[in-house]
């Protein structure tokens, strides 16, 4: 199976529109953004949009890496290929996760490395490598609203369904402005997107402060919904053959 | 022992496959209906049936990717999965995807690393005769090249077992007698050989055994010649100055059918030597005698056409009822 886990990152580097999507543009993105001095909720500018912008390339990382290729794969009949190897019944869906989770990784890391070395982001030393990985574990929950999208939905609609979670999520939660300046019912919404949790999450590090329980409480809320959906979608499409 | 060759001990002739009055329904629609056979270690066996026989179904049923409305499918003293899991099983699928972004030798190290008894890499690139063409882009191959790659994919490791479905599918003439040379090869180093397939010349020079399926059903299991004589491998037509009682000509030896118009009297015979003989011992004198001989084609037709009349006589006798 660390053969087909291995093609599946080294397909998604190959294809230049995740790479932009996932890799260069929250960067690109964080470089303008950061430019504003000022303070947002306690935080820095700065701080604050590296963290939007983090999970912004790794909810869109995770969502790519998956969604897509599932709903393709499936039409294609790789699956069935695959079905047709000794490879673990769950190894195509588990090496789809383990994909996302080394997409998203790099994504995260990519902005907080500028937000480093080029916005002049400076944080007690534990912050980095623990918002690092809050962030990386928390765009598994994404992982697994893209593995059910891409049950969902086929080759020919899973393109705007995706556009539609990823930039509905992003904007909605909060990830692309503060919802700060939303009018109230916006705002009500807004907290319950599982973006503006994973946002919020990252936040509080950045503050010092352990995560809020009622942002890890709606996140895991979440992903058991996404976890539970895309299992039901997915033994419905193994028993469809 | 070659690189091809089998490490697991099945004695030729052994069974290693069976399907037991397997039924598959779609809704109010039967794919398959009531078929069973044995498959034995060692031979190639062609799967022919015009499109929409049920060959796919059955395949996917012999591979467990569908399960049968009723009966039983056994590969292996086992189910289709675990044999597929031990890696005793390659297959090639007609509806098999490839993954994309990826280079064939990719894909067949892919194949070849998830196989319990994988073989060497550049050994199935060579044999499958991808080797020119390693370095090229799945999405990026044509529909011959995608089927070798297919192919390669199903013999990635030393399975006993070998399973393709219409291999030679958009394959041209050079391609298709290179892909059954390298399938012979495969078949010689003692590996069971299963492909189901519509072109009846490739069946009848490839296969020692052909499974003749119909509407879903089993109309016919032996080898090339076997399946000829039933449909009656002969046509005998000549001319009759003056025609006998037909009754006479019915009684003929080794006779299948049966054909007057006018004068000319068509035949199908399974022995044209004992019925030819008859024709003069009943003192008949036929002028423009010819006897040729009828093709794999012409048999299946034939066969698959009684099917139909026979299936038609039952439902109208059934309307009646």
């Amino acid at each position: 199976m660390s053969t087909l886990i291995r093609l599946e990152v080294i397909r998604i580097f190959r294809n230049k529109k995740v790479v932009f999507f996932t890799l260069l543009y929250p960067a690109i993105l964080y470089m303008i953004f950061a430019q504003s001095s000022g303070r947002i909720g306690g935080l820095s500018v700065k701080l604050y949009v590296m963290v939007s912008m983090a999970a912004f390339g790794a909810v869109g990382a995770t969502l790519m890496s998956t969604a897509q290729g599932i709903s393709q794969e499936r039409a294609k009949g790789w699956v069935r290929q695959l079905r047709l190897t000794a490879l673990n019944q769950n190894g195509y869906v588990i090496s789809k996760i383990i994909a996302a989770a080394a997409t998203s990784g790099p994504a995260i890391a990519v902005v907080m490395l500028v937000g480093g070395l080029v916005n002049g982001v400076r944080m007690p030393a534990w912050q980095w490598p623990v918002l690092l990985i809050a962030l990386w574990l928390g765009s598994l929950v994404f992982a697994a609203l893209g593995v059910a999208l891409g049950y969902l939905g086929s080759p020919s609609t899973i393109q705007p369904i995706l556009m539609i979670c990823y930039l509905g999520l992003s904007l909605l939660g909060g990830l692309w402005m503060p919802t700060t300046g939303f009018p109230t019912v916006l705002r009500k919404i807004s907290e319950a997107m599982p973006t503006y949790r994973f946002g919020a999450i990252g936040r509080t590090i950045e503050a010092g402060q352990f995560p809020h329980g009622a942002d890890l409480a709606v996140l895991a809320g979440y992903l058991v919904v996404f976890v539970v959906l895309a299992g039901r979608l997915y033994r419905r499409d193994r028993s469809r053959a | 022992m070659t690189a091809n060759g089998k490490t697991t001990g099945v004695s030729v002739g052994a069974e290693i496959g069976r399907f037991e009055d397997v039924r598959k329904d779609y809704g109010s629609v039967t794919a398959v209906d009531g078929v069973s056979f044995t498959l034995r270690a060692g031979e190639t066996v062609a799967f022919l049936g015009p499109n929409g026989a049920g060959k796919s179904t059955s395949l996917d049923m012999l591979l467990g990717l569908r399960e049968p409305s009723s009966g039983r499918v056994s590969l292996f003293d086992g189910s289709p999965r675990d044999a597929i899991a031990s890696g005793r099983v390659g297959a090639m699928l007609q509806s098999g995807g490839l993954m994309e972004d990826v280079t064939v030798r990719e894909l067949i190290r892919l194949s070849c690393d998830l196989h319990p008894h994988r073989r060497p890499v550049d050994e199935v690139l060579a044999d499958a005769g991808l080797t020119e063409i390693a370095d090229r882009r799945s999405d990026k191959l044509s529909g011959g090249q995608a089927q070798r790659l297919r192919f390669g994919m199903a013999i990635a490791g030393r399975s006993d077992l070998i399973v393709l479905d219409e291999p030679t599918v958009g394959m041209d003439v050079s391609a298709r007698q290179a892909f059954w040379k390298s399938m012979r090869t495969i078949a010689d180093s003692g590996r069971t050989v299963l492909f189901a397939t519509h072109y009846l010349e490739e069946a009848d020079n490839v296969a020692d055994r052909v499974l003749v399926v119909n509407r879903g059903r089993l109309i016919a299991d032996g080898t090339a010649a076997e399946i000829k004589d039933r449909a009656g491998a002969r046509h005998v037509s000549f001319d009759l100055e003056e025609l006998p009682a037909r009754s006479l000509l019915e009684q003929l030896p080794a006779l299948v059918s049966l054909e007057v118009h006018g004068r000319t009297v068509r035949m199908r015979t399974s022995d044209a030597d004992a019925t030819v003989a008859a024709v003069y011992g009943a003192g008949l004198y036929p002028r423009g005698l010819e006897v040729t001989s009828v093709g794999l084609e012409q048999a299946f037709l034939t066969l698959t056409a009684d099917d139909e009349n026979h299936t038609q006589r039952n439902d109208e006798q059934g309307a009646l009822r």
